[in-house]
């Protein structure tokens, strides 16, 4: 082996794993350029449904029975923010599963496997790049808000919705691991992800205040990341309320994240191995 | 490194290398139920390797020859540690596949499944960049590496191009600058050559050689190409069902197969019981075996006979063949090939019948 080709430093190495797995994926996305007007103009197309439905409902884009519920009478806002953050889920749920079945179905997935390096690193850069579809998205919906809603962003805002929407990522990434482990062991993910994410839509507050469901509903979404992340970003977006003010949520947020990446990892292993065992490794 | 009773340096050694798949079967909606009606659990499983004992020395162009599914990608697939075998050991480059996975995968580079395994809407050097990555290689010496290969490779001038529009052979190169990148000692080759036009195949030929010969490299080829693994290995192992049946040097291989000992008839559109006709006229030959041809494109059916007296066989066979009204092509007798010793000792063909 080549003397001196590897002596960098492990944090170097590990970066450069994730981000050339990153600038991998984009360019395979840029090999199919107009999905990525759609993600860009589908927003706005989304919108519509919404503000008619809203205007037939409550004959306005205010309503008070709302105000009462969420402090904030401003429908439209509340469920681009519901949309925003449910479209990481779908996405990263789908994406990183399907993302290593496409491998296997290329024949890459061997290759990826058997390199020298921590699969972790890979799967993170995976996984980042499968975010990206959702912050285009995310991006022109919240420009949309801004311009015809009136929607209040400020740095001072932003950063700390970037915090939790990066915490959000993180239990996500831990919730997509364990589907990839599911995709590397069956071949098959998406009705899972699918599911999860029909779980996701109905027991977190994505359309609707947490207060709309029944008291055992509000329970188990309190085990769903989406859940605390929604409360949080709603409460500094509409509300101004301080991320001091709501720590306990973030706590939360924190602690079901480190189960979820955990086990995700742990799952993980265990099904590579499992399937090196099996043979099935590069089936798909 | 490990080494034999005569202390000899072995770069990849196998002990004992068992591997057995489960069987997948098909029971219908309500097959759980039917689950356990099979006391014999051996035929829930199909052995691919049966107790493989491999020992490769360095720099050494070792062939294993086999017909389809006689364990050839299997035990390529252990080696590399992406299978875990079910009993005994490999070890390659001094380190065990099962306890220091991450050593073995840094010693060894490998083409597997050959040009269908890269990125084809990215491009040669994408491609190479992304997995010097996965091999930790320093950013600099990774871009110093690809444009060496892609020299040596003769794809520097397209390198910048999307892989789905090469030809395979090009991607083949790719694939095999991809085992390179990270200069490893030990190459696992597996049927680098299938399915590429001669011309390519040719180059893909040299390529192995200069890496053994020049580079010092240990190639374990795997192949179902006699002409291929006679040419290049210094020693070939024949596999079949999962089990070494013979290793040696293609020279001493052949010497197994006595010149006089061979019949070898060229013909077109042979009926079905022609060997089994033969066999029962030739009951002192000890292989009669018809490979057949792809006749439409000219390339004719042929009829193997080894042991026993060949100016004998020459009679009775014209006479058969007459008989039953077949065109024959030629006729030789003697020169074997290493096709000719595997099928002698394993009465199987090396190569499917192409029709």
């Amino acid at each position: 082996m080549m003397e001196g080709a590897y002596q960098q430093s492990v944090l170097r190495s590990n970066i450069s794993i994730v981000w050339n797995e990153i600038i991998k994926n984009i360019k395979a996305l840029l090999a199919y350029p107009a999905i990525i007007v759609f993600w860009a103009v589908f927003p706005i197309f989304w919108f519509i449904p919404f503000i008619l439905q809203g205007e037939a409902f409550v004959g306005g884009l205010q309503s008070a029975s709302f105000a009462q519920i969420t402090g904030s009478g401003d429908y439209i806002p509340f469920i681009v923010i519901g949309a925003v953050l449910n479209s990481y889920v779908n996405t990263l749920l789908y994406g990183m599963g399907e993302n290593l079945r496409r491998e296997a179905y290329q024949g890459t997935l061997d290759y990826v496997l058997v390199a020298p390096c921590s699969k972790a690193y890979v799967l993170i850069g995976k996984a980042i790049s499968e975010s990206i579809s959702s912050t285009i998205f995310a991006a022109s919906q919240l420009t949309i808000s801004v311009l015809l809603f009136g929607m209040n962003i400020t740095l001072a805002v932003m950063l700390p919705v970037f915090f939790i929407t990066a915490l959000l990522m993180l239990g996500l990434y831990g919730m997509s691991l364990m589907l990839a482990a599911f995709s590397l062991m069956y071949k098959q993910s998406y009705d899972l992800s699918q599911t999860i994410g029909y779980i996701f839509y109905i027991f977190a507050p994505v359309r609707y205040p947490v207060e709309s469901l029944p008291t055992w509903a509000q329970i188990f979404g309190k085990l769903i990341p989406l859940t605390y992340a929604l409360i949080i970003i709603r409460s500094i977006m509409l509300l101004g309320t301080d991320l001091s003010a709501i720590y306990t949520e973030v706590i939360a947020l924190i602690i079901i994240d480190i189960i979820l990446l955990l086990g995700g990892f742990y799952l993980f292993n265990w099904m590579e191995e499992k399937t090196r065992k099996s043979g099935t490794i590069s089936h798909h | 490194m490990v080494t034999n009773k005569e202390g000899e340096f072995f770069n990849i050694q196998t002990i004992d290398l068992t591997k057995r798949f489960a069987k997948k079967r098909h029971r219908g909606i309500f097959g759980f139920l039917r689950r356990n009606q099979t006391n014999n659990k051996h035929s829930d499983f199909t052995v691919a390797l049966d107790k493989v004992n491999l020992e490769i020395r360095p720099g050494e162009l070792f062939g294993l020859l086999g017909p389809n599914g006689s364990g050839k990608t299997t035990t390529i697939k252990c080696l590399s540690t992406i299978l875990i075998p079910d009993e005994g050991r490999a070890i390659v480059n001094g380190f065990d596949t099962q306890k220091e996975t991450a050593m073995v995968r840094a010693s060894l580079g490998m083409v597997v499944g050959g040009e269908r395994t890269l990125y084809w809407k990215l491009t040669a050097r994408d491609n190479l960049t992304y997995f010097a990555s996965l091999y930790k290689m320093k950013r600099r010496h990774a871009k110093k590496r690809i444009e060496e290969l892609l020299e040596i490779l003769q794809l520097a001038d397209r390198a910048d191009e999307r892989l789905e529009d090469y030809s395979s052979g090009m991607r083949q190169k790719v694939a095999i600058a991809r085992a390179l990148l990270h200069d490893p000692p030990i190459l696992l080759l597996d049927e680098p050559t299938l399915g590429l036009d001669p011309g390519f195949a040719r180059q893909i030929r040299t390529q192995i050689k200069e890496l053994s010969e020049r580079m010092g490299k240990t190639v374990l080829l795997t192949t179902h190409y006699m002409d291929e693994a006679d040419q290049l290995c210094d020693r070939v192992a024949f596999i079949n069902n999962g089990r070494i049946v013979a290793v040696d040097t293609p020279n001493r291989l052949k010497m197994r197969v006595k010149e006089k000992e061979l019949v070898e008839v060229a013909v077109y559109s042979p009926p079905a019981d022609i060997e089994s006709h033969i066999r029962s006229l030739l009951p002192e030959a000890e292989v009669v075996k018809l490979i057949r041809g792809n006749e439409n494109e000219g390339d004719p059916s042929r009829i193997k006979i080894i042991g026993g007296k060949p100016e004998q066989h020459i009679e009775v066979i014209i006479d058969i063949l007459r008989q039953k009204n077949v065109r024959i092509g030629n006729l030789n007798v003697g020169v074997p090939t290493l096709e000719d010793v595997f099928i002698k000792l394993t009465g199987t063909k090396l190569t499917e019948d192409k029709t």
